[in-house]
């Protein structure tokens, strides 16, 4: 070998790095299924959204029209008009779509009511099967040694599949949302429903496609440690569902402090009672036994502003803490914050996984 | 001039097992190197060391004048792992498609000709070739990267004869032709002779014997490099047994 001929090697393998783009087609060309079927539920479900979505907005426009000015922007809810007002079919129409009437859709179980709970599962299922895979299945079938002994090390190698895999699943989640959003909302602007129940909060906004972002790390983390797809599937659903229940129950309503009244609930369907109890005359909390004797004289089954008045003439006061519907963007914010950070640590600790321990 | 150069080389797994353990050896350029021993004597942790796959316990190791698992090394080095894993479920183009795309030097018209001069089309699915098939294949691809070693982990092991003998030819070529290393491991002693200039010896993760397979006979006053490596082996053998018998009764 002469010196001209491995110094003219040497030039070439000081060179650049394999440009990220180059890696990002071998991304493509390997998760092209995997891609393709998430992108196709996300296209099916899309389609049904699209569809009904402007059926409900044609179905609202009429009713609004029909409705009486005074009506307008009066939360439906409670109001429901005379259904033997002229206006009345209109509005039965509408609420069809709801699961509260008759009609095809109503009666399918499958309706506006429910569409949201289904949608929640989307996150789960996409971030499992595409995300447990993306490094698991390079580790299980042995071919990481040849993967990560390529003139590209295995460090970019793994940015370079889990960063385009994140953005694009995030991205179309989040357009999934944006498209149930507008599906929902005449029920949201005709009173029909707040936005803070979970199956809402968690498929509107930001929220749904923070959790399908976290889905798809956290499958990607639990694949690298486990080294095997089928297992890390079950490991991120685990945790997952871990996760989801803890925030339900135990984590969001501590966002932020609520704000705290007495006298009549918080009017409004947006706001989100979070707390409701009485204190005694003495302003602690009331002595059970002691309200109890307060309310024996009613008769079972008086209606709870009885119970309350009878209370209140004796100096108990009732409480309740919510968080204002004027909060709700906060919320999803926080909590898309911190879905992202924790998302953000699961990718970056995957990747530091393979390069500590490749084998 | 040495394509790998190992000093003090050690890999310990978990806490107390050692893969490899004080290795110091050279691996001279230019020729196609045997590292010969049994099984669990070090040779695919010595091999992965060299590759950059996994990073040593203790001591170094440089391939080609650069430190294993720097770019430069990585780049400069060509790696077939046993059993030559490869993306099954791709055609042979987009697998090809796959380490040019991996690869900052990457020689494409030379991969296409040489599969082309093996009789493999390039529409067939990688799954669907036969052993020696997939092996041709990864070397194809490990030659177009231009490298000036060639690492190969047991690529006997699972061969026929014939693709066998056809398999190493290729490697001998290709040295030849390109005026660069291979190492290749093997714990088959079996027809050495024809496949390797130059034999390491590894018994229990440290160098048994090392020299030019025509040397190592000749100097041992045996009639072939087989019986030498044999006799080597065997001695270490006793030695770790005798070692053994003593500790025990320490």
């Amino acid at each position: 070998m002469t010196a001209a001929a491995v110094s003219g090697r040497r030039a070439g393998a000081a060179g650049r790095p394999v440009p990220w783009t180059r890696l990002g087609w071998v991304t493509w060309r390997q998760h092209r299924a995997a891609l393709g079927g998430a992108i196709a539920l996300l296209a099916v479900i899309a389609a049904y959204l699209a569809y009904l979505g402007r059926e409900i907005h044609r179905a609202y426009a009429a009713y609004y029209a029909c409705a009486p000015a005074s009506l307008r922007g009066v939360p439906l809810g409670g109001l429901l008009m005379n259904p033997f007002s002229s206006c009345g079919r209109y509005e039965r129409a509408f609420m069809s779509f709801y699961g509260t009437g008759q009609g095809p859709v109503g009666a399918s179980g499958i309706n506006a009511q429910t569409v949201p709970f289904l949608l929640l599962a989307v996150p789960v299922l996409v971030g499992a099967f595409v995300g447990a895979p993306a490094l698991a299945r390079e580790l299980e079938s042995g071919t990481f040694r040849f993967a990560w002994t390529q003139g590209a090390g295995r460090v970019r190698q793994a940015a370079a599949r889990l960063v385009p895999l994140a953005v694009v699943l995030t991205g179309a989640a989040y357009g999934l949302s944006a498209l149930f959003s507008w599906y929902i909302g005449p029920f949201v602007r005709a009173g029909v429903t707040g936005t803070f129940p979970m199956q809402l909060f968690g498929t509107m906004g930001t929220d749904f496609a923070a959790w399908t972002l976290f889905s798809f790390a956290l499958s990607a983390f639990a694949g690298v440690l486990l080294r095997r797809t089928v297992g890390a599937i079950a490991a991120s659903l685990l945790v997952l569902t871990v996760a989801d229940v803890a925030t339900l129950m135990a984590l969001r309503q501590h966002y932020l402090t609520p704000v705290a009244v007495t006298g009549g609930a918080p009017a409004g369907l947006g706001n989100w009672v979070v707390g409701n109890w009485f204190t005694s005359t003495s302003g602690g909390p009331a002595d059970q036994n002691a309200s109890a004797a307060i309310v024996r004289h009613l008769p079972p089954g008086a209606p709870a502003s009885q119970v309350v008045a009878d209370l209140a003439s004796h100096h108990y006061l009732q409480w309740w803490t919510y968080q204002p519907a004027s909060r709700w963007w906060d919320f999803q914010l926080i909590e898309s914050g911190w879905l992202l950070a924790a998302s953000l640590l699961l990718l970056a600790a995957s990747v530091l996984l393979v390069r500590r321990r490749p084998a | 001039m040495d394509v790998i150069e190992a000093a003090a080389l050690g890999k310990r797994y978990g806490r107390k097992k050692w893969g490899l353990r004080d290795c110091t050896l050279s691996v001279p350029a230019g020729c196609v190197t045997g590292l010969v021993g049994p099984n669990g004597s070090g040779k695919t942790t010595l091999l992965s060391l060299a590759v950059g796959m996994i990073r040593p316990t203790a001591g170094t190791v440089r391939v080609a004048g650069e430190a294993a698992g720097s770019r430069a090394a990585r780049e400069l080095t060509a790696f077939v792992a046993q059993d030559a894993p490869l993306y099954r479920n791709l055609p042979v183009r987009d697998m090809l498609r796959v380490a040019r795309n991996l690869n900052a030097r990457w020689d494409h018209g030379r991969a296409v000709s040489r599969l082309d001069g093996l009789g493999i089309a390039l529409k067939q699915r990688v799954g669907a070739l036969s052993g020696g098939q997939q092996a041709q294949l990864a070397l194809t691809i490990a030659l177009a990267r231009r490298p000036e070693l060639l690492v190969l982990d047991e690529p006997l092991a699972a061969l026929d004869p014939l693709a066998r003998a056809d398999f190493m030819r290729s490697v001998r070529a290709a040295v030849a032709e390109d005026q660069i290393s291979a190492v290749f491991s093997t714990h088959v002693i079996a027809e050495l002779e024809q496949v390797a200039d130059h034999l390491i010896v590894l018994g229990r993760g440290a160098v048994l014997l090392s020299g030019t397979t025509a040397g190592l006979a000749a100097a041992h006053g045996e009639a072939s490099p087989e019986q030498v490596i044999l006799s080597a082996l065997r001695e270490n053998a006793r030695d770790h047994a005798r070692d053994h018998a003593q500790g025990a009764a320490r």
